[in-house]
Parts: structure tokens; sequence; C-alpha cells
């Protein structure tokens, strides 16, 4: 029989190495952060910063779902399909009323609830790998997206899908609340309950959790339910922000959500993350993409720089395993 | 009969050949109900010269995909090749016996940079070749927004040019897959991506150059995106930094649709051209029957679930 406590191969001295690896991401940050108000002095003012996060909420909704595919060693590249088809969904009820809005979420997020179950099932139960379960439900909903709207951009909607992006209660932006109570509830039920443990369990391995009395099938599927759940509200928040409803809301942020979670420190192997940390991912995404304007580079350089990045962060945690 | 079948279970790579052979032949003869306009020799010669460039994107994608890998970036760099070979063309319209030279080889180069970093770094291929993808293609924008540059007219007419009816650009294509068919089948290296595929380790153990012939298999597909962009720069006749975007995600539809498995170390090139074939022909029957592009999509991602859901084999627990 094994030890239960294995001797340690290194001493556990606090060295700089080790606090680089726990707090590497916010050093980073403050960092950036230190650079971007040197450039320029309007940066770090209060109502800067909070326009910076208002940007950011939407894809830190959609960060919150992604981290818990990836988790469980999936990805999901449907999301930004399905924050464009719900954001067109929300335009099917031709609403000009706010009464409409509730009506709008229940479809949104029950629309949402169905396409993470088609994924989860074809991952969990059809032996598919996320990659291209996820690749073709993108495609899929961008069919049925573009065959109701022609292509055309709609405009439709309750002027209070507009206060929801861009409103304020108490001063606090709505869609930083929401972000914050999305992480909270989701944040809890990841690393304070049971389901998050077997979440974690079925991440890091798959046959011990079986063996543990846990259904991993179910709780893929649950994950990838979530995920899309998040993406739905996420679209409904960024539909609001934008304001007409183009087939292509939201583009890119399958990348960039993949991107903020490993940024995070979301290992793409399953088992190891926290959704706190993949959300300071995507503050570190947004400030830099706004770090790259205030130096006067072309914003092509976003994309050079957001390619070294994921890379860089992915070695960066992968050593760090080793 | 029942030995037949027995004999297909065994060898899923047959079975899979089988049945999109069948798919082809039963879309061939509901095409030819459906449209008197899809059964034309003019119409094949139109089909063949389409699918050149997607042909030559998922047979490069189809080394990486056997080797258990992926390769995210050919679309960027189908595009920024593009882009060179045009812009350099526009410059000296009389060096083409070096543009197109130094296309494939900084191509091949950045392909074996994909290959090596996911190596070096032992990130995940996805991730290496996302990053890359992105890299490459805010470069390609950098340097030039907007379609761009020109080709001499040689090079336009190699595209649109026929041999007995049959446009020139299918037949290279054609060979180029019998060559990397022969290659695959028969050559030592070329068995090898199977065996590094199949098991990495298993592979290492066995004193094959592992590294080696992953970063040969990335440098196969740049390679191959380069010369894609050869055959679109010289149909289109501009570079274009947003063409071959599409493409990244396109080319792994009929790598997967011929059979050959995600997980790597099962498939082959032949299963590609068919599942080439197959996608491109459905999209040019659906024209001709008038289905908007919009239900095309819903088909084609019907089409990856179905075919991978026949492929894998149901997990046992």
């Amino acid at each position: 029989m094994a030890p239960l406590e294995t001797p340690l191969p290194r001493s556990q001295g606090v060295s700089v190495a080790s606090v680089f690896e726990r707090y590497g991401l916010i050093v980073f940050l403050v960092a950036l952060l230190l650079v971007a108000a040197a450039l320029s002095p309007t940066f770090l003012r209060p109502a800067n910063l909070v326009n910076v996060l208002t940007i950011a909420a939407p894809l830190g909704m959609v960060v919150v779902g992604q981290t818990f595919v990836i988790l469980v060693r999936g990805l999901d590249l449907s999301v930004a399909s399905l924050m464009a088809t719900v954001a067109v969904l929300a335009t099917a009820f031709k609403a000009t009323t706010n009464d409409a809005i509730p009506m709008i979420f229940v479809a949104a997020i029950a629309f949402s609830a169905v396409v993470g179950l088609v994924n989860g099932w074809l991952v969990a139960r059809r032996n598919v790998s996320p990659f291209l379960a996820t690749l073709a439900m993108m495609i899929i909903l961008q069919g049925i997206r573009f065959a109701y709207t022609g292509g055309a951009p709609i405009s439709t909607l309750p002027p209070g899908m507009g206060f929801l992006a861009s409103g304020r209660i108490l001063g606090i932006p709505v869609n930083l609340i929401t972000l914050a109570l999305l992480a909270i509830v989701f944040g809890v039920v990841l690393h304070r309950s049971r389901l998050g443990r077997e979440i974690f369990m079925v991440g890091s391995n798959p046959k011990a959790a079986f063996l543990n009395g846990v259904a991993p099938d179910r709780v893929i599927i649950l994950c990838y339910v979530i995920c899309s759940i998040c993406a739905g509200i996420g679209g409904l928040f960024l539909l609001g922000y934008v304001g007409t409803v183009s087939n292509w809301v939201g583009q890119g942020y399958e990348l960039d959500s993949i991107v903020a979670a490993v940024m995070g420190g979301v290992a793409l192997t399953g088992g190891r993350g926290n959704i706190f940390a993949a959300l300071l991912g995507v503050a570190v995404l947004v400030v830099i993409n706004n770090l790259v304007l205030l130096l006067g580079f072309p914003i092509e350089m976003q994309l050079i720089i957001k390619g070294i990045i994921i890379i860089g962060a992915a070695a960066f945690y992968r050593t760090r395993l080793a | 009969m029942s030995a037949v079948v027995a004999e297909f279970r065994r060898n899923r790579l047959s079975l899979s050949y089988v049945i999109v052979v069948a798919l082809l032949i039963l879309l061939v003869v509901a095409g030819g109900f459906l449209s008197d306009r899809f059964l034309t020799w003019r119409n094949f010669g139109n089909l063949f010269q389409q699918l050149v460039v997607l042909g030559m994107v998922s047979l490069g994608q189809t080394f990486v995909v056997l080797l258990g890998g992926i390769d995210l970036a050919v679309g960027s760099l189908v595009s920024a090749s593009t882009v060179f070979i045009a812009h350099f063309l526009e410059w000296r319209p009389d060096l083409l016996w070096l543009a197109l030279p130094l296309a494939l080889i900084a191509a091949t180069a950045i392909g074996a940079l994909n290959g090596l970093l996911t190596i070096v770094l032992r990130v995940h291929p996805l991730i290496v070749t996302l990053g890359m993808s992105s890299i490459i293609f805010g470069g390609t924008l950098m340097y030039n927004k907007e379609p761009g540059g020109s080709v001499p007219r040689g090079l336009a007419d190699f595209s649109y040019a026929k041999l007995w009816g049959i446009p020139v650009t299918a037949i290279v294509l054609v060979a180029i897959f019998a060559l990397a068919g022969l290659w695959l089948q028969r050559s030592r290296s070329g068995r090898s991506i199977y065996f590094v595929g199949g098991d990495r380790e298993a592979a290492r153990l066995n004193g094959l150059p592992v590294n080696r012939i992953v970063v040969m298999a990335y440098a196969l597909s740049g390679l191959c995106a380069g010369l894609a962009a050869i055959f679109l720069t010289a149909r289109t006749g501009v570079g274009d930094p947003r063409i071959g975007a599409a493409l990244t995600l396109q080319s792994i539809t009929p790598v997967v649709v011929g059979g050959t498995v995600l997980a790597g170390g099962r498939g082959g090139v032949l299963g590609t051209l068919l599942g080439v074939l197959l996608v491109t022909m459905l999209n040019n029957l659906l024209n001709f029957l008038n289905v908007s592009s919009y239900y095309q999509w819903v088909i084609q991602g019907l089409i990856i679930i179905i075919a991978v859901s026949i492929h894998t084999t149901k997990r046992r627990q």
C-alpha cells in the first residue's frame, strides 16, 4: 500500500517563482494597468475603467460558461454563434414594449439550454469530439439564423434592452451587476457544491469519477448546458449594447472566451481552473486590447498580440504543471 | 454475406470508404433526376475546378489529423500566401519562377513552426495553431487590409486550362493526392505518421524520430496551404487577406467525412478526396436546386455530426 503522505520532492519555501505562479496574473494585470496609466492619464479614471469593464461584461459571461466546459476536458466553439442566434430570437417577438423582456429572457435561456443539451449529448453520449460537435453546432445555428433573417440586420427591440446593456443602478452598470451575480452563483456551484466537486472529478479523471459513483455523462451534459445558458445571456446583453441585431453579434467570442479562460489558468486538459481567475483573464485581455490602441498601434496588432498571448499563456501553465 | 460484413467491421476504414462512395453514387443519381443541368460534362468541369483549393487544404489537414493534431492556421496561411503572391507578382510579373517557390517555402516554414511550437512548448496543437492563425491574420492585415495585387496572364490561364475537357488544376490535384497516398502507404516516413498518430509513446519507444515526424506533418500542411494559395491566386487574380478564413473549418469536414479519425492514426487521403468530392458535389447540387446557402450550412453541420457518429466507436464503460 502506498503511504498516504508522500514526501514532497521540493522544499516548500516561498520562492519568487511560487509567488509568480500563484499571483502571476494579478501582477501582470497590475503591470499592464500601470503601463496604461503612464501612457494615458485618463486610463485609470474610474469612468474609463467602468467603461472598459462594461464592454468586457458579455465576454465575461461567456467565459463563466466556457470554464465549465473546459473543466470537463471540452471546449465550446458554438458560443458566439449561439449569442447571435439568441439575439435574432430576441427580435423574433417583434416587441416594442418592455413587457416582452421577461419573455425574451425565458425564451433565450430555454433555447440556449436545448443547444447545450444537444452539444453535451453529442459529446458525452455519442462520443463526438467536443471540437467537432460544437463546430457543427456553430455552423447549424449560423444557417438557421441566416435562413430566418435573410442576412439583414433587424432593430425591433424593446427599449429596455438598451438599459440592460448600458444602464446603471446606483451608478453601477447593470451588465456588471449581472456578470457579478452570474459569477457568484456559478462560482459557488463550481467551488462549493457537490456538483462542482463532481465536475472537477470528471475533468481530472472520468474513470475514477465513475468508480466513485459519479455519472460522467450527466455531469458533462450539465456543463454544456450551463455554458450555453451563460452564452445566451451574454448574447442578450451584447445585443442591448450594440442596439441592432446583425447576424454576427459576438463574432470572435468563441476564441476570446477560450483565450481568457486559458490565460486565467483553466487547463484545457480538464480538472483544473477557477472561475474568478478566468474572469481575471478577461480583464487582462480587455486591457491589452485597450493598450494596443493607447500605444497608437493599428488595431490589427491586437490579433498578433492575442495570438502570442494564448500560446504563451498555455505554455506558461503547462510548464507550471510539469 | 455476413462474412463480408464481418470483414468490413474488422476494417472500419474500408467501410467508411464504401459509405462515402455509396453516398456519392446516390448523389449523382439523385442529381441527375432532380436537375437536368447537374449531370453534364460542363458542370463536372466546373465542379472539379471548384474543389481544387478545398482539396489541397484538406490534404494538408489530413496529414496533421492522422498524427492526432489539428491545424487551425491553414486558412490564415492561405490568405497570407495569396497576398504575398499577388503583391510580389504585381511588383515583378516576370519573376513568376521565383515568387511561387518563395511562397511555398514560406508557407512550409510557417507550417513547420507550428509543429515545432507544439513540441517545444508542449501545448495542444489546437491552441498553437489558433494563436498562429491570429498572428498570421493580424500580420497580413497590417500589410494590406483590402484585396490587391495582380497576377500575370500565364498564371491566370493555367487555372482555366483544360486537357481533354478536364481542368488541368484538377489533374494536378489528383496527381498530388496519388503521390501523397503512395507516400503514406508505401514509404517508411509516410507510414510512421500513422504510427505516431496511433500511439506516440509506443512510436518513441520503437525508436522513431517522433519530433521530426510531427514537424514534417505540419510542414506538409503548410506546403499544401501554399499550393492552395497558388491555385486560388491564379483563379481570382488578387491577394485577399480574408479569402481563406472560411477554409480552416471547411477543410476539416472532408477529412472527417472521409473517415480519418480526429484522435489520429486511422484514415487516409483517399477518404479525404472522396470527402471533398462529396461536400463540393452536394453544395453544387443544392445550388442547382436553389437551396439557399444558409440551409447548406445547416446541412454541412449535420454531415459532420452524422459522419463522426458513424466513425466513432461507442464508448464502453
